[in-house]
């Protein structure tokens, strides 16, 4: 007869891929101790989408909030990539990039200020353009000069992914957090289709896809550092960890001559093979799947 | 009573059929014919005017046998008379571009739709009739008898048994219709063994078999992602399960494709646990292997599920749940289309199904301008079958009549959103299907579901218990009043839509205990795809587009 089973816990759990982008950042601070700025009250739109047709949020798809993770002061900056796909435009870029300059304030002034990306977008937003591009570079920019004092965190969940301008941001951040759904890549899957042509790479093959872009696989690689489980819990814990553990030994954005050995010694005369890549770039990898 | 005696041969098609064959006969190997001879063969086998049947629903495809009929030579092979129950591949219309073929007659026509619509405004095309599955295949057993009949299997013998697997689907009947009236039948098969898993057609019945140069394709139709459900399908799901499987203690059903039936299915083990549902609805399923059944099969919901097909990724689940299934003794799923839609339409207390659009009588067609997209089979399991005798407690209690020469009714669900995507109203004042049916010279208007066969409509806004309606005027007042602002919801009256509330004919998510702030992703017992592979204790396999990990 059949087995009458309880719940089992993954069906009870908060999965955090679920959460909206301000429910995310929410969920990583300390009780109590956290307030969001900037917010949809403040009605910070962008002026460029109604002039396209296309209706603006109140937030500008970009959330932040300020507050203490583990007790140190941090800021969360969310994506939110229900709406325009997470892209970044003029208000976004200017809200993400002063977030990141007060947090660099705060740092040099003594009160060391880590800062969490939730990153689910695919870049610049195009309704936008050059807006978006310089909000990407300032973005970057302002990073680099907060690094320097506190540790800045990626979080890529999913189910959009991380892509476009934004993955460089990911790539200067000093710790990256990734789920298996989550995926990171400089060009998504149909821009690489579409300039190099489908036999180069099949945007509706999602097996290839996960397969060089997703969570499990940068990890593997050591371009992100910890596979965390779709768990709230589970994922506000490990931000909680990289926030305490301070600013990490050296950036894998500084490791430029082992990356251009390690490009100089593969073999292209053949198709490469996503998991001998894994195999060979990951031997070093130092954290593993975070359950 | 004088006159010349005609002759008269009762062995025409006998006699026809042992002349075909015998003209391929030097290629054969027993039932086996080599790949290389397949066009040739097909120009010998089929004749110009012929009827044939080419296998292929809205699941498997004899697509080998498809791409091979498009390379005959039209001098030779045309005017075919083409019976297909699924137009589904660019291939099958190809055969009248090339004028390979001229008349069809078919159940349903979804991916190639557009494409049927202009060549029959085009003259290139000419249509029989539109049919539900059913009864399309019925008709192969009278008006419509095959002279060549085109199928797939998984696997053949070399004494021509065929295995055809957990996709067994329509090849039984296809089969027979032809093999036991003198039509030629022709398999492609993936792969020729030396002993099958199984006999699902007896050799006897089968004249050729191909080994195709690839396994035929079946399409994943019936996986819903449970992320693409929103959370408005949630409180849709939670009235059904309240306003209608509970209130009629439903043991036995058919759901029909779709996010709305996917949410119920997934709210069984969660929202329906909490209510102490479990072993008093939804027993008993026709219904194909849908990988978001899986969470209530694991909790012990489910007693049995017959299966029209099987579901890409789904074999190995059903291998190991031998107690839900319907498996041969080689511990595969056998499938069975017309035998699993007659349970659907004489067995089961309810079918539910969505539908795109609705008019004012609640009448429902999934046709929209430009496409002219068949029925399949939900109207077989959307309509009250009159030929019904037994009885159960949900057929019982929608018999509103009391003279006791009275008969009980089944439950037809139709769900539909107010509005659909881009703010374009569901329910509306005539259907797009009038004007298709119009324009395709069609004598009636295709109708997926007439409104005389709802039972009950539900939609965000409620539940409008039509066969409880007395007179069309309060029928269509109570369709109304779940409308919301669409030109038919327009124009509810408050005070009737308030009278119909208190008397039962409409309901309110409140009326009948559902609290519209609990419809929530959450309550969802899956909500990803790794969520079901979880569940099945990882037996089911997801195909590759279906997967984001």
């Amino acid at each position: 007869m059949n087995k009458v089973t309880g719940t089992p816990a993954f069906v009870t759990r908060n999965s955090f891929i679920e959460l909206n982008a301000r429910a995310r950042a929410r969920i990583l601070f300390d009780e109590e101790s956290w307030r969001e700025m900037v917010g949809p009250f403040d009605r910070m739109e962008s002026p460029w989408l109604p002039m396209q047709d296309v209706t603006p949020e109140a937030d500008d798809g970009c959330i932040v909030i300020k507050g203490k993770i583990a007790g140190k002061p941090a800021v969360a900056i969310a994506l939110e990539g229900a709406f325009q796909g997470g892209s970044l435009g003029e208000v976004s870029g200017a809200k993400m990039m002063a977030a990141l300059d007060l947090a660099a304030k705060d740092s040099r002034e003594g009160s060391i200020t880590a800062a969490v990306l939730l990153l689910e977008t695919g870049g610049v937003r195009l309704q936008e353009a050059n807006l978006g591009l310089a909000a990407v570079a300032e973005v970057v920019s302002s990073l680099l000069a907060l690094r320097e004092y506190a540790p800045v965190v990626t979080v890529i969940a999913g189910t959009v992914g991380c892509f476009g301008g934004m993955s460089l941001a990911a790539g200067v951040s000093s710790y990256v957090i990734m789920t298996r759904e989550g995926r990171l890549g400089l060009n998504g899957p149909e821009v690489i289709e579409q300039e190099s042509g489908i036999e180069e790479f099949d945007s509706t093959d999602r097996a290839m896809i996960w397969s060089i872009h997703g969570g499990e696989q940068r990890v593997g690689m050591g371009l992100a550092d910890v596979l965390a489980e779709d768990d709230a819990e589970n994922i506000a814990s490990a931000v909680r960890e990289f926030v305490s553990a301070g600013k990490p030994a050296q950036y894998r954005s500084r490791k430029v001559a082992l990356y251009r050995e390690r490009i100089a010694a593969l073999d292209i005369s053949h198709q490469i093979d996503p998991l001998a890549l894994r195999k060979e770039w990951g031997k070093d990898v130092s954290h593993g799947e975070k359950q | 009573m004088s006159g010349e005696s005609i002759t008269h041969s009762w062995t025409t098609r006998r006699q026809e059929k042992q002349r075909r064959l015998q003209s391929v006969l030097p290629w054969m190997t027993g039932p086996l014919l080599p790949r290389e001879r397949i066009v040739e063969s097909l120009e010998a086998l089929i004749c110009a005017g012929d009827r044939i049947v080419l296998e292929g629903d809205n699941q498997k495809q004899a697509d080998f046998l498809a791409r091979s009929l498009v390379q005959l030579d039209a001098k030779k092979v045309h005017d075919l008379h083409l019976i297909i129950s699924s137009i589904s591949l660019p291939e099958h219309l190809t055969l009248f571009e090339l004028g390979i073929a001229r008349k069809v007659d078919f159940a349903f026509a979804g991916p190639q739709s557009l494409r049927v619509a202009q060549l029959l405004e085009d003259g290139v095309l000419e249509i029989g009739a539109i049919h539900t599955y059913v009864e399309l295949y019925s008709r192969l057993l009278v008006d419509l008898v095959p002279d060549v009949v085109l199928v797939c299997a998984e696997a053949a013998d070399a004494e021509g048994n065929l295995y055809t697997g957990p996709n067994t689907e329509d090849t039984p009947v296809i089969v027979e219709a032809a093999a036991f009236h003198d039509g030629i039948v022709i398999v492609q098969v993936n792969k020729i063994v030396e002993k099958l898993p199984r006999v699902d057609i007896p050799g006897s019945w089968v004249d050729v078999v191909i080994e195709a140069d690839k396994p035929f394709s079946v399409e994943p139709l019936f996986t819903r992602d449970p992320r693409h459900i929103t959370e408005l399908q949630v409180l849709t799901a939670m009235m059904v399960i309240r306003g209608v499987y509970e209130k009629h203690q439903v043991h036995s059903l058919n759901h029909g494709i779709g996010f709305d039936t996917a949410a119920i299915e997934l709210l069984l083990p969660t929202y329906a646990e909490s209510l102490g549902l479990r072993g008093k609805i939804c027993e008993h399923w026709a219904l194909n292997p849908h990988p978001t059944l899986i969470p209530a099969i694991e909790s012990g919901w489910v007693k049995s599920v017959h299966s029209f097909g099987s579901e890409v990724g789904m074999d190995e689940y059903i291998r190991a749940r031998p107690d839900v299934f319907f498996t041969g003794h080689d511990g595969s799923l056998r499938s069975n289309r017309v035998l699993c839609q007659l349970a659907g339409q004489y067995a089961v207390d309810a079918f539910i199904g969505a539908t795109l659009q609705m008019d004012g009588d609640a009448n429902s067609s999934t046709v929209t301008t430009g496409r002219l997209a068949g029925f399949g089979g939900a109207p077989n399991m959307g309509h009250d079958p009159h030929g019904r005798r037994h009885s159960s407690p949900a057929w019982l209690d929608l018999k509103t009549d009391p003279s006791p020469t009275a008969r009980g009714r089944k439950i037809v669900v139709q769900t539909l959103e107010t509005f659909a995507s881009g703010g374009v109203p569901s329910f509306v004042e005539t259907l797009d299907a009038v004007e298709v049916g119009k324009k395709a010279g069609m004598p009636l208007t295709p109708i997926m579901i007439y409104g005389d066969d709802v039972s009950h409509v539900v939609t965000e806004e409620g539940i409008a218990y039509l066969y409880k309606a007395e007179g069309i005027e309060e029928r269509r007042q109570a369709l109304a009043a779940v409308a919301g602002v669409s030109p038919v919801g327009l124009k509810a009256k408050p005070e009737e839509t308030a009278r119909l509330r208190r008397i039962g004919v409409v309901a309110f998510p409140e009326d009948i205990g559902v609290q519209r702030l609990q419809a929530s992703r959450s309550l969802l017992a899956a909500r990803s795809m790794e969520d079901l592979v979880a569940w099945s204790g990882s037996l089911y396999l997801p195909p590759a587009k279906f997967r984001s990990w």
